[in-house]
């Protein structure tokens, strides 16, 4: 007899991941994608161990400086968008410069390197998710949101929302609603 | 450092269509493996056989006879096994009832085929990193909408 | 002359005739109470007289027993004895007599009681006469002639106590008349006062009446016009009128009914030609519901059916129906049934021209679709297949075929653009149209900013003014920005960068003669102008016109497609859009839209 099987390699590889992390007792987030936050720093040794154990079923422990720094250069950048205070564009490179503590030159591509985009991208990108939040919260109108996002104009935040999906902010707002009202209807 | 290969897939029943993907992903620096298809029949069967590795992204021609690009993306979006594909609809038309036609129903990138190479190369390696960051910045993939 | 005054006017004539009556019983009553007090009065008098004539009698008769006593006492006679048994019978029966006629009066029998006693007296003096009658003549004479002087004394007593009697009763006379004629003296001028009022009262009711008579006439005449008129009219407009008793389920037709089923008028007989027999055996059972939601739930609809008429045509029939209560309190529906043929038959040509407009925009449409996806795959392939030769195989080309390659990629652009183009003026035809309520300003900001480089590359500079805030579709007002900005922009005179202004201003369409005409009365006024090429004055309308050009297209490339599309834009705003220009100086667009903004 012969059994097709049909299977998926994520949750195969987060469920060896869990095991494995849980009898070192560990505590940790998976993130997808080959990515694991551990939530407290383990030791040296520890990591070793970990490795040992995964590699038996192909995976391995990628230990990168440079990764640990852009995920720090993007929870800063997140932090900075998601807190109310405005920043000017000018002041974002001093500011991630003095938060990481490396000169702005050489996070910008270090930062472009790994991740094939670059930090004024990012943070576009970041701003950009944020609106999306707050026009589907329909709590404030695209003005409104322009003048929290810090952007110069309502003209200014509509061209770099549509720069940036493809849409307009009212044009989002409107597919998304009509999904969720497919989705209901399925 | 990318560790992971991006497993990229296209449905079009263009021969050239298929000839200037593969050829354009060749020519980009990010890793990827491409797998084309001949038609959204051809697609949906792929998809339903056991035993697969499913695509980061899955390029749909919207015009494909037997089963169209709406028809496929109806029928994955309705199965959860396909929940973490990001599904790019990769049309010659761009009028806006059929860019939000898709977005409605599940789609989340929307690319006019450009109508130059150096273009169509910018344009994929922009929807394929984009669609990284959602993978690796824990983005909420619902609200991601891209047309391009 | 409506049912209200009517049944106000019946309500006077009553109240007339109640008064009236009223006033003759007022009158007759007066009447009969005064000749009752007549009646009373004369009896009165002939009583008094009766007292009167008797005290005078009872007098007379006193007398008579004295002179007869006087007489038998001279002369022995016994007749003169019986004379004085008769007088004094007489005086008795008098006495007697009085005493009946005033036994109402006190007074009167006290002066009668007091004047019995006088005659006593007076009697017993003749008495004392007549026993002593035996005497001698002396003795006698002398008593005689003391009784004769105390008779003649007490008479004179009697005599005016007879008088006092009768002057009293005249007394009571004169009050009694006095009283008759107070009370009778306004008899006559109220007799006369109520007949006068009578005869007014009677004269208006008359006036009144006869003028209700008349109006009545009238309002028959009207009645009988509109009735007439209401044939006709059933007549002209092709309708019957009916009305249907529910109380008794009795249904009655106007005269049009059975020309309208094609039934001769002499032909027609209710009982036979049931209507339900003319309608079209299909629809019969719209009539049967709409009769039986009458009766069941009191609900009236409209009805449509198909009716074949006496002579066989096919007719189409409308009937609708309203509830009233008549007067005598049942409900009734009244309603029309309506020839509607003719208009059936051109709302049916309306409609069937109408879906071949729908057929023909949905061709339109696959037209769209074929524009933007079949013709656009093969040339978008040509594009990427030349992009490509020149990315790889440049090198190996010839400097002719390099040059034929780059003259099939310009000619490939430009078929591009007029693709691109057609396109955009067919999506500003479409039919989903969202207006909302929109700040132009942002508007003309996107604008510009869509066309940073090109105002760059031109060093081109923009007057702003402030726009209103107008209901718009969003993107079409944009778009209408970006053509205007960016004609201006590729119309410029050589070496004079250009100047776009923009001005904005409220008027009244009453003050242009292109808008004189228009419903909306305000309008905002945007005139754009620049200090561009400009145009000559004959080519203002042409320039709107789809694949309209003014230059060579190797001097200046474009579609004519841009200011179409313009004009389509302001079109979908029930707007206008002028130009003028002064050629070789410069062009001015003005575009006039509504303030109030009528949705279709």
């Amino acid at each position: 007899m012969k059994l097709y099987l049909k299977f998926d390699i994520n949750s195969i590889c987060k469920k060896v991941l869990q095991e494995q992390l849980d009898s070192l007792h560990l505590n940790y987030t998976v993130l997808g994608f080959g990515e694991v936050e551990l939530n407290n720093s383990p030791s040296k040794e520890t990591i070793k161990k970990l490795n040992q154990s995964l590699n038996d079923y192909g995976i391995s422990v990628v230990e990168s400086h440079k990764s640990v720094l852009v995920q720090k250069i993007k929870d800063a950048i997140v932090e900075m968008v998601y807190s109310d205070e405005k920043l000017s564009t000018s002041k974002t490179s001093a500011y991630l410069a003095d938060k990481i503590g490396q000169s702005y030159g050489y996070i910008s591509n270090l930062f472009s390197d790994v991740t094939y985009t670059s930090i004024a991208n990012y943070i576009i990108l970041q701003k950009i998710e944020r609106a999306k939040q707050l026009i589907l919260t329909n709590e404030l109108t695209i003005t409104e949101i322009a003048w929290k996002l810090n952007y110069s104009s309502v003209a200014h935040f509509s061209n770099q929302f549509k720069g940036a999906t493809g849409l307009t902010p009212s044009a989002f707002q409107r597919i998304i609603d009509k999904r969720k009202n497919n989705i209901r209807n399925i | 450092m990318q560790s992971e290969i991006i497993r990229v897939m296209l449905a079009d029943d263009d021969e050239d269509d298929r000839l200037f993907f593969r050829e354009a992903f060749e020519e980009i620096k990010i890793k990827t493996s491409v797998t084309t298809l001949n038609n959204g029949i051809e697609l949906m069967d792929y998809l339903n056989k056991p035993n697969i590795v499913l695509p980061h992204i899955l390029f749909l021609d919207l015009n494909m006879p037997g089963k169209t690009g709406l028809d496929c993306l109806r029928e994955i979006k309705a199965n959860d096994t396909f929940k973490d594909i990001a599904i790019a609809i990769y049309s010659t038309s761009s009028s806006d009832e059929d860019i939000e036609e898709t977005f409605v129903q599940g789609a989340n990138i929307y690319i006019k085929k450009p109508h130059d190479f150096v273009m169509l190369k910018s344009t994929l390696s922009e929807v394929i990193t984009l669609n990284w960051q959602y993978h690796t910045n824990g983005l909420n993939r619902d609200n991601f909408l891209l047309s391009i | 002359m409506n049912f209200k005054s009517l049944l106000n006017k019946s309500n006077l004539i009553k109240s007339i005739f109640v008064g009236s009556l009223f006033v003759l019983i007022f009158i007759s009553t007066i009447t009969y109470k005064n000749s009752v007090s007549i009646t009373e009065s004369t009896q009165l008098l002939i009583h008094t007289q009766k007292v009167r004539v008797e005290l005078e009698q009872l007098n007379s008769s006193l007398k008579n027993v004295e002179i007869n006593q006087t007489s038998y006492f001279i002369s022995r006679d016994s007749i003169f004895l019986k004379d004085f048994n008769d007088s004094r019978l007489k005086v008795s029966e008098s006495i007697n007599l009085l005493q009946s006629l005033t036994h109402d009066n006190l007074k009167q029998q006290n002066n009668l009681d007091s004047l019995v006693k006088l005659i006593r007296l007076r009697y017993n003096i003749l008495l004392e006469n007549a026993i002593n009658l035996d005497d001698s003549i002396q003795v006698n004479a002398k008593r005689f002639n003391k009784s004769l002087l105390e008779g003649k004394e007490i008479m004179k007593i009697i005599r005016n106590h007879i008088n006092k009697m009768i002057d009293l009763e005249g007394v009571y006379l004169q009050e009694q008349q006095q009283h008759y004629e107070k009370e009778t003296y306004f008899t006559p001028l109220y007799s006369l006062v109520m007949l006068m009022f009578s005869l007014i009262v009677f004269i208006i009711s008359y006036y009144k009446i006869n003028k209700d008579l008349e109006a009545l006439k009238q309002a028959n005449l009207i009645l009988k016009i509109s009735t007439e008129t209401m044939n006709h009219a059933e007549d002209i407009g092709a309708f019957s009128s009916w009305q249907w008793d529910l109380e008794n389920n009795n249904l009655v037709y106007s005269e049009n009914h059975h020309k309208l089923l094609g039934i001769p008028t002499q032909e027609y007989n209710a009982k036979t030609n049931q209507f339900l027999d003319f309608v079209h055996p299909d629809d019969r059972h719209i009539i049967i519901s709409g009769q039986n939601r009458v009766i069941e739930h009191n609900q009236s609809t409209v009805a449509f059916f198909r009716v074949i008429r006496q002579d066989g045509n096919l007719r189409y029939f409308k009937s609708t129906g309203k509830f009233l209560t008549a007067s005598s309190g049942n409900r009734i529906l009244i309603g029309i049934n309506m020839d509607v043929t003719e208009e059936y038959l051109v709302s049916k040509s309306l409609e069937d021209r109408n879906s071949e407009l729908e057929k023909s925009n949905k061709e339109l449409a696959s037209f769209n679709h074929v524009a933007s996806h079949d013709l656009q795959e093969p040339l978008r392939k040509i594009q990427t297949f030349i992009s490509r030769i020149f990315e790889k195989e440049a090198t190996n080309l010839s400097s002719h075929g390099k040059d034929y390659l780059e003259r099939i990629q310009v000619s490939a652009k430009r078929m591009r653009i007029l693709i691109d183009d057609l396109l955009l003026f067919s999506r500003t035809n479409k039919v989903e149209k969202v207006y909302e309520r929109t700040d132009l300003n942002i508007l003309l900001d996107m604008a510009v900013l869509e066309l940073t480089e090109q105002i760059e590359d031109a060093k081109a500079q923009i007057h702003r003014t402030i726009l209103p805030t107008l209901v718009v579709i969003p993107f079409q007002i944009q778009q209408l920005f970006i053509n205007l900005i960016s004609n201006s922009i590729k119309y410029s005179r050589k070496d004079i960068s250009p100047i776009i202004s923009f001005a904005c201003k409220k008027i009244n369409s009453s003050d242009y003669n292109e808008l004189i005409k228009e419903k909306n009365a305000q309008y905002y006024k945007l005139s754009i102008s620049d200090n561009g090429l400009g145009f000559k004055d004959e080519y203002k309308d042409a320039i709107f016109t789809l694949f309209y050009r003014l230059h060579n297209n190797s001097d200046y490339p474009g579609t004519g497609i841009g200011l179409a599309i313009c004009k389509k834009i302001i079109e979908n705003h029930k707007g206008f859009i002028t130009a003028e220009s002064t050629f070789g100086e410069g062009s001015t667009f003005h575009i006039f839209l509504p303030i109030n903004l009528n949705k279709r």
